[in-house]
């Protein structure tokens, strides 16, 4: 019994990074350059818009909700930090795209709290009115960087290494670093996960659900804003169609990493090494040609087998457990007996 | 009216009812005549709820007969008591909030149409519309049964059951939480259903409906049969006097302690939907013992106190300041612990450690050096400092809460409310769900912790407990505080007297 329950935790929290380990040591085996300094670089490079944003919604679900709106938040970011550097260069950029992410997340949490629509349907409305407003704003074109502009350090974000790390990467470690210490060193972090394990017994905690939910979507918003550096100066160009399907993305790196979906448990390494899974997955797809329709497929897959696996494990495995997990989703299920 | 000496419709015999450990019903017999109001009654587990659990077909007793109307009645499910005509009304409903009262009324047996099988919704209605004209009340047929109140759902469990042509209806506290309006006229569709014919089996706390409404009443204490009777030939007195009889355990020991400053004081509080006009006071190093029947208001005026419910009207102090708590936050800052009476629902935070289960109420008070980051080595200290004090069994401070035994996640739950200071602490149902050694342990560290000179509040209905361990016992009944026994007065019967009745008992004024 207690070595099966250490076991257990040690899978919660290792078991996707195992897998990913595994993944590391068989590719060079399947693609021959894997390990190559651009490709390593690339692989990198690519996941840390994925991974930044995955951390923001680890805090979200770790609470028990979703944030469905971080695509068309990217979207709305990454137009209007283009905008901000037309007018007004790297400084702008920055504070446009940052400034634009917890503005979303301060509506998402307002719908939410004042006038108690449940998280998955404000985020839901909110997902298209987020690029609703983008495609507005680029009704006449998509917004791009200049190509003269390429010597500006907004520019470079996406392109520059440090010793021989790529830069986006390095904001994505920096971003899961203070990820980390917010979930298990601070008192706010703390009471996430209180409130997710059992909201009746947190309000009794001294815990306010309203101020909990501000602090998680502004949240997920600001680390939207940062993952826009890393995208927008890696594509250069941005409308209302930017990252079509995003939010699902970042909802199946954070549960693949092992973050409980009723709330309550959440593991930013298990975020972390997902999101890696994913960009290596995606990588070795598409150096053996695998067209990218195939290339979702396998994504699909992966999840569905990893929370089979779990499922049968723990996860659905309490009774209710499914309930609560669906009644977190919004979806309200019959439940003779609790009338009142 | 009736004539008990008719042949019973339902006879019962020798019930017995076992759980691991427990056995809820012991030899009981109990019988009730067709077009008969048969009340039920007894202390919280008397064993009333299993009795109706076996008629319902819930639980299966372990041994002993069911006759109904001279042929063996042993349900083994919900359906069972349903086709035999036994309609069993729990106190919690069994109704979909978001279909219409006619589904509701004919679910599963909806009235279809002999063609293309679709259900006759207008059929339904009036059929529905009928059954409500027999009772007496006007409810309409196509609202949700979201819309309704408390006391329409429950007259629309009373028309499902009629729609089955249920002989036996059996009402578990249908009162508990309407208002007098509400009950006069439940009292009245229960006389109409026994004018039909139909018999009623009615449990209730309060005697005073019993007297009303029931021809006999039978009296349980401790799963056994104490004895039946016709209401015309007893008094609310001696049905007291049967329903507690027991000795006082001696197990329950209270510390003398002499009562110091005065911590608590409500004075006229209204608040939610019941407390009227509460006035009470808590002393330093004094036990406060809140009793009353379930659904009287305990939980709001628990809750009151912890910021968790506002006040409408009144005001609190707290030593002498007034206190206004927006929240328990606040409360919590100024030294008030809670211990809530659902420890499953609203007590443990299950996925977490116990660790993390105790500190959650100071976590402003484990910060490190670095000011706004917690500190592992403060919270490894709060849990040795409680597990130490508390007693609490566990692996170690990473063990999930969800893994211990009741009895230690209740001390878990202790050490959380004492953490932010044990200047006054609020306890709701502090031994409920806990075994005796557990709550033996428990009532000794409530000795402890007002010998430290907290004072504590404890809301309890196990009234042995109530009055084994309170210095004081204040009676809430209809939200309203009817009795204050002090001393000798501290009696069981002094308390259900008060409680069921809502005649007024006070042995002291009441804010002294």
């Amino acid at each position: 019994m207690k070595t099966s329950t250490s076991l257990g935790s040690l899978w919660d929290t290792w078991g996707i990074t195992a897998i990913l380990v595994l993944l590391l040591a068989v590719a060079p085996v399947l693609t021959p350059d894997f390990f190559s300094l651009d490709n390593a670089q690339s692989v990198l490079r690519e996941s840390a818009y994925l991974g930044i944003v995955a951390a923001g919604m680890t805090f979200a679900i770790a609470s028990g909700a979703f944030d469905l709106s971080v695509g068309g938040q990217l979207a709305l970011c990454s137009v209007v930090s283009l905008i901000g550097f037309a007018a007004g260069g790297t400084a702008l950029a920055i504070v446009a795209a940052v400034a634009t992410g917890l503005a979303c997340g301060l509506i998402n949490a307002s719908l939410i709290t004042r006038l108690s629509v449940p998280p998955f349907v404000a985020t839901l409305g909110t997902l298209f009115v987020f690029r609703g407003v983008s495609y507005i704003l680029t009704q006449d074109g998509p917004k791009t960087l200049p190509y003269d502009q390429i010597g500006s350090p907004f520019v470079k974000i996406g392109g520059l290494n440090v010793a021989g790390v790529p830069v986006p990467f390095v904001i994505m470690l920096g971003v899961f670093a203070a990820a980390w210490l917010l979930l298990r060193r601070t008192a706010t972090g703390r009471r996430v996960l209180a409130y997710g394990s059992s909201p009746e017994a947190a309000k009794f905690c001294g815990i306010s659900p309203t101020r909990l939910r501000f602090f998680v979507f502004a949240l997920v918003g600001v680390s939207v804003g940062i993952a826009t550096l890393t995208y927008i100066t890696r594509v250069w160009t941005a409308d209302g169609s930017a990252q079509d399907g995003f939010e699902l993305k970042v909802i199946a790196a954070v549960v693949l990493g092992g973050t409980s979906l009723k709330g309550g448990k959440a593991t930013l390494i298990g975020t972390f090494s997902a999101v890696l899974l994913i960009s290596v997955l995606n990588d070795m797809l598409v150096s053996e040609g695998v067209p990218s329709a195939y290339q979702r497929i396998v994504l699909g897959g992966v999840l569905i087998i990893a929370l089979t696996i779990d499922g049968l494990r723990t996860r659905f495995a309490a009774p209710g457990s499914l309930r609560r997990a669906v009644s977190g989703l919004g979806v309200r299920t019959p439940q003779p007996g609790s009338v009142r | 009216m009736v004539d008990s000496s008719a042949p019973a419709l339902l006879r019962v015999d020798g019930l017995t009812v076992e759980f691991p450990g427990v056995r809820a019903l012991d030899g009981v017999h109990f019988d009730v005549a067709p077009g008969e109001v048969h009340a039920l009654v007894g202390e919280n587990g008397a064993g009333k709820s299993t009795l109706l659990k076996v008629l319902g077909g819930l639980h299966r007793p372990s041994s002993g007969t069911i006759h109904l109307a001279d042929r063996l009645y042993r349900p083994r499910r919900p359906a069972d008591a349903t086709h035999a005509g036994i309609a069993v009304i729990y106190q919690e409903f069994n109704l979909y909030p978001d279909l219409t009262v006619a589904e509701n009324v004919f679910s599963g047996r909806e009235p279809y149409h002999p063609f293309h099988r679709g259900i006759r919704y207008a059929e339904m209605n009036r059929k529905a519309a009928a059954l409500f004209a027999t009772l007496g009340v006007s409810i309409d047929p196509t609202a949700p049964v979201s819309s309704l109140t408390v006391s329409e759902q429950q007259l629309v469990e009373i028309a499902k059951a009629l729609s089955v042509d249920g002989r036996i209806i059996v009402m578990d506290e249908p009162t508990a939480a309407l208002s007098a309006d509400e009950v006069t006229r439940l009292l009245d569709v229960v006389r109409r259903l026994r004018a039909e014919g139909r018999s009623v089996i009615y449990v209730s706390h309060r005697l005073d409906e019993v007297f009303a409404v029931a021809d006999r009443v039978t009296v349980l204490r401790d799963g056994r049969h104490v004895r039946t009777t016709d209401l015309s030939a007893t008094s609310s007195d001696e049905l007291v006097r049967l329903m507690v009889g027991r000795d006082v355990s001696s197990m329950f020991h209270r510390d003398d302690v002499a009562g110091g400053d005065v911590v608590l004081e409500l004075d006229r509080v209204s608040a939610g939907r019941r407390l009227r006009d509460v006035s009470i006071v808590v002393r330093a190093g004094e036990i406060v013992g809140i009793g009353g029947v379930a659904g009287a208001g305990q939980p709001e005026l628990s809750q009151v106190i912890f910021g968790a419910v506002a006040v409408k009207s009144g005001r609190m102090l707290l030593s002498g300041e007034p206190y206004r708590p927006k929240g328990p936050n606040d409360a919590m800052k100024a030294g008030i612990g809670f211990l809530h009476e659902d420890r499953k629902a609203a007590g443990i935070l299950p996925d977490l450690s116990v660790r993390h289960n105790l500190t959650i109420s100071v976590l402003d008070r484990v910060r490190g050096l670095l000011g706004r980051l917690l500190s592992p080595a403060a919270e490894l200290g709060i849990f040795d400092t409680f597990r130490t004090r508390l007693a609490i069994r566990t692996t170690g401070p990473e063990q999930l809460i969800g893994q211990l035994s009741g009895g230690n996640q209740q001390k878990v739950l202790f050490g959380r409310a004492l953490a932010p200071g044990g200047r006054l602490l609020v306890l709701n149902e502090p031994t409920r769900g806990v075994d005796i050694g557990a709550k033996v342990e428990i009532h000794h560290l409530i000795n402890e912790i007002t010998a430290d000179g907290a004072g504590v509040v404890m809301i309890s209905s196990d009234l042995p407990e109530l009055l084994g361990i309170s210095d004081r016992v204040y009676v809430l009944a209809s939200g309203q505080i009817v009795g204050h026994l002090t001393g000798a007065d501290r009696t069981e019967e002094n308390v259900m007297l008060c409680a069921t009745t809502g005649r007024r008992v006070f042995s002291a004024e009441l804010v002294a």
